[in-house]
């Protein structure tokens, strides 16, 4: 394969909610600072699949894409595994970008190796990390064993690099200076979709503010010890237009209902720009997913909870007193 | 870790772990404080294939041995000796049953127990004293109709949970006037048959321990188990098999549990922000049990192969009941001194692991009993 | 209609004993001598999703995993816990094999021994966790797939599914053969008994190689796979960790000047 032949960052622009789904916005800013690295000549190309997708347009550009490729199809109207694949795999053979980016969502985590085994290239999941290195090639960070080890992943013969990133690893630019242009695709799809139909759809809001859009985090782990102590890190959250965070022991025990919420590797990873913890011992589970937080305040009546050597600031005491004290000065 | 076990005996080993961990180690504390019995896991411990995993296939058994039988008591135990000893005592119905018993009442009775349908139990000692079993005075009279029961036993477990018991008395005296042991069956429901007073133990919570009150309990002939006179043979090829290698399984562990909790913990308490696993008088704590450990596991399914193989070994298995259940209560509490404070919360389970070591000690003979049994073997 | 299930599990590291894993700081391989070989607990789930649509209606589950030899007694615990048949893929070639590449060669030996009507799979696996196999499977196998799967039902010849999403659930039918992936909601696995447990042995375990498959060798092992490991190593997270004290008041105090220092209006 002659890898100078591809050349552009693609990002797959998931839409959710007749939105794009945040995860993709965080990418295009993640294609534009790989693109950096690459060269000017680089253009990072948004592909946005669906029946209706003008109302998502607007905000690919202005998130940082160069150029938005368009199919546009009634059959796209929803995810299926074999219609989105087979589309982005045609937009991808057409355009050779060097690099596809895809967040990793529900859609995300299913369409990327459905696309990568279609194109017969490598795929690096749940990347924490991406750069370019002397070769050109990506280098793509990717956890192993809960977080416990990280490890490198190149793709280096051949094209397109692929990536999944949670949401939360990387960041979002955003600038109204931003344009582009739209380019419009077309496939034949005939024979895709009729093996799996969608025959209902749940709509189930997480509580309280999406994890990944908040500024501000309250986390809380086993130490919370029951539901009723878990409203007041909820009260707390609220005070502070922000969100509540979990460990899984927590969400085991039914305190937090919201399983978006559970924070670390087999959650998400957040980077609000404070992160406040109680109760949390700090298993390498949890951690791994705050490590981006801006700044980390954690409370823990063990002085020796691991989960302090990963904080900038330290509390040791009964965690409901300082919480309680926080909420009836914030009132 | 006993490095012996067959590629069936290492997967046993792994299947009741999973199911000790999953449906026994998250409720044991729970069964020691409120000091209850599980008989609701009975059914599902006969599912499993936890229960007569030694009686052979023509009774519903998977046929394998002693070996694999205290394989299950020592996983169960490592959660919750006072089901482990529940269990234990349950295989005493079985294993006199099947030992003895006639063609019907293996058919009759098997069944039932093996797939935890029914709750089995073993009453031999009585208020006077265990080990001095030729004294018993419970009596077993024969009568036309069958044989009538009358007496009170003491600390039997399953006391008042057990369906169908197995119970010995004496039956008259014999040519030398010596008092004749005997052994029945008492179905389930036959009239006379109550449960007495209920212990309230030190160790071994979780199991049931009380008295039997036999008043007029009339069985038909079928429920003698071999002929009259053959209790005391039945009784101590039972108890001295099944029943002491059962106490050692179980004492093996709670020395597994106090070997694993201690390194557990030792690696999670920091002092001086530092591991106290680092130390060296914690370690020599952990080293200790570790011998312990291995000591017990080797003398334990080395007295089981020799069983398996079909020969007596009365002896070795005595040796390990008093080196396992002594080794269990001192390795207990070196636990608990390894734990500083924390080893005598009851959040953790090194506390109750102490009680039920004391306990396990008496069960099936003191070790003074023991040695007793031992030097009266090798002396002979 | 009886079912023909295959269901791949691959043994992992028992997460139990993660801490045990260290990292050789002169090969940068990453050591976890000690650490027992399981079958990872979503697996589990896909096995249990197999046998009970199998106990259901009738039918066989086959076992797949590409692994070393010695994981063959990961699969005997599969035959225990209700398994019919397995086969264990295991060859020198298959070495060092990524995901594009495992999935290749199963999807071979899933066609050499099949047909299939269902193929079930653990959402993701415990110790990569890349989730990538099973839709790559349907890929080579040129059938349907699913993943994210929380519930699953079947009726004349459908599967009857319902996947989680980021904001709820979606039902989906789709028509056999197809690849399944499943998550931890789907059902809870059964433990294995002693009966299972013995009837493992006299069941049928066969050792497939890289010649009894029709696999094209430049797509499997090492050769086969797009990508290639670079550097391993731990995870740096480490901070100031100053310690705040005070009156649980003047300690509040203090959380809201860092809200504040952090632009969060309060």
């Amino acid at each position: 394969m002659n890898t100078n032949e591809y050349k552009d960052i693609l990002v797959f622009a998931e839409v959710q909610n007749l939105k794009p789904a945040e995860n993709s916005l965080e990418l295009l800013g993640e294609a534009n600072r790989l693109r950096n690295e690459l060269g000017d000549n680089t253009r990072v190309l948004a592909a946005v699949l669906g029946s209706n997708i003008s109302p998502v347009v607007e905000s690919l550009f202005r998130f940082g894409a160069d150029v938005v490729i368009s199919f546009v199809d009634d059959k796209l109207a929803e995810y299926r595994s074999d219609l989105y694949g087979e589309a982005l795999t045609r937009i991808i053979e057409k355009y050779k970008p060097a690099i596809v980016l895809i967040g990793a969502t529900f859609t995300g985590s299913e369409l990327a190796p459905t696309v990568a085994a279609k194109l017969k290239t490598g795929l690096a999941a749940h990347c924490t990390e991406l750069k370019i290195n002397d070769e050109g090639n990506m280098v793509q960070v990717v956890p192993a064993f809960g977080g416990k080890v990280l490890g490198d992943i190149l793709t280096p013969n051949h094209r397109p690099q692929m990536a999944t990133v949670k949401a939360g690893i990387t960041q979002k630019i955003e600038s109204r200076d931003f344009t582009g242009t739209i380019e419009d695709f077309q496939c034949d799809l005939t024979g895709f979709g009729d093996r799996i139909k969608i025959t209902g759809r749940q709509t189930e809001l997480a509580k309280g503010k999406p994890l990944h859009e908040s500024e501000c985090i309250i986390g809380g782990g086993f130490g919370i010890g029951n539901k009723e102590n878990w409203t007041l890190l909820e009260e707390l959250a609220t005070l502070l237009n922000g969100a509540t965070g979990c460990t899984r022991p927590a969400l085991d025990e039914g305190w937090s209902q919201d399983e978006h919420a559970m924070i670390g590797t087999s959650g998400v990873a957040v980077r609000p720009k404070i992160y406040i913890n109680a109760g949390i011992s700090g298993a390498a589970h949890h951690t791994c997913g705050i490590k981006d937080a801006g700044v980390i305040i954690s409370i823990n009546k063990d002085a020796n909870a691991p989960i302090f050597e990963v904080s900038d600031y330290k509390i040791v005491s009964d965690w409901k007193k300082i919480v309680e004290a926080v909420v009836t000065k914030l009132k | 870790m006993f490095q012996f076990f067959n590629e069936d005996q290492k997967m046993l080993q792994k299947v009741v772990r999973e199911f000790v961990e999953q449906e026994v180690a998250p409720h044991a504390a729970e069964w020691d404080e409120k000091d209850v019995c599980p008989v609701e896991l009975w059914p599902k411990l006969g599912q499993m294939g936890f229960f007569g995993i030694f009686v052979p296939s023509q009774y519903g058994g998977p046929g394998l041995g002693l070996t694999e039988r205290n394989i299950i008591l020592e996983e169960v135990s490592r959660h919750s000796a006072g089901l482990g000893i529940a269990m234990m005592t349950h295989e005493l119905a079985i294993a006199a049953i099947l030992n003895f018993g006639s063609e019907e009442q293996k058919q009759t009775y098997l069944p039932l127990l093996l797939s935890g349908e029914k709750v089995g139990g073993l009453s031999v000692t009585e208020p006077t004293g265990g080990s001095d079993f030729g004294n018993q005075s419970t009596t077993i009279e024969k009568t036309e109709e069958g044989y009538v029961i009358n007496g009170r036993k003491c600390f039997i477990t399953n006391s008042h949970i057990a369906q169908i018991n197995v119970i010995t008395g004496t039956s008259g005296v014999n040519e030398k006037g010596r008092k004749m042991i005997s052994t029945v069956i008492v179905p389930e429901g036959t009239p006379g048959w109550t449960a007495g007073r209920k212990e309230n133990k030190l160790g071994l919570r979780g199991s049931v321990t009380g008295d039997i009150i036999c008043c007029d309990v009339k069985v038909p002939h079928n429920c003698m188990i071999g002929n009259e006179g053959d209790g005391t043979k039945i009784a101590m090829h039972t108890i001295g098999h099944f029943g002491r290698s059962g106490m050692a399984a179980i004492a093996v562990g709670v020395i597994k549990g106090c070997y694993e909790e201690g390194i557990k913990f030792s690696k999670e308490r920091m002092v001086y922000a530092k591991p106290i696993s680092n130390l060296q008088a914690i370690q020599f704590i952990i080293a200790e049990n570790m011998v312990d450990l291995e000591a017990g596991h080797a003398m334990l399914y080395n007295a089981c192969a020799i069983y398996d193989r079909g020969q007596s070994c009365v002896a070795e298995i005595a040796a390990v009941k008093l080196f396992t259940s002594e080794a269990a209560a001192r390795a207990s509490k070196r636990t608990i001194d390894l734990m500083g404070g924390y080893g005598i919360i009851n959040e953790y389970p090194i506390g109750r692991f102490l009680r039920d070591s004391m306990a396990i000690i008496p069960s099936g003979g003191t070790s003074h009993i023991m040695s007793i049994i031992i030097a009266g073997t090798v002396c002979r | 209609m009886a079912l023909n299930i295959a269901v791949c599990v691959k043994p992992v590291p028992d997460s139990k004993h993660y801490d045990k894993i260290s990292i050789d700081p002169v090969t940068k391989t990453w050591n976890r001598t000690g650490i027992p070989m399981i079958i990872g607990d979503l697996d589990k789930h896909a096995l249990e999703a197999a046998l009970t649509l199998r106990d259901k209606f009738q039918g066989k589950v086959t076992v797949f995993t590409m692994a070393p030899e010695s994981t063959r007694d990961n699969l005997v615990e599969a035959l225990a816990m209700g398994a019919d048949e397995a086969f264990l893929l295991s060859d020198k070639a298959f070495a060092g094999a990524d995901t594009l590449a495992t999935s290749h060669t199963l999807a071979a030996a899933i066609t050499k021994t099949g047909p299939y009507d269902l193929i079930i799979t653990g959402n993701e696996s415990d110790d990569g966790s890349t989730g990538q196999v099973s839709a790559q499977l349907g890929e080579w196998l040129g059938m349907p797939h699913i993943m994210n799967i929380t519930h699953l039902g079947y009726q004349e010849g459908v599967i009857e599914l319902s996947v989680v999403t980021e904001n709820g659930s979606v039902n989906y039918e789709v028509v056999l053969p197809a690849v399944l992936g499943v998550t931890r909601k789907v059902n809870k696995p059964r433990l294995t008994n002693v009966m299972g447990m013995l009837k493992a042995r006299s069941k049928p375990l066969t050792i497939l190689k890289a010649e009894d498959l029709p696999v094209d060798v430049r797509q499997i092992g090492l050769t086969g796979s797009p990508t290639q490991p670079g550097d391993i190593y731990s995870p740096k997270m480490g901070r100031k960790t100053e310690e705040i004290t005070g009156s649980p008041e003047e300690i509040a105090d203090r959380i809201i000047l860092e809200l504040r220092k952090a632009g969060i209006s309060v």
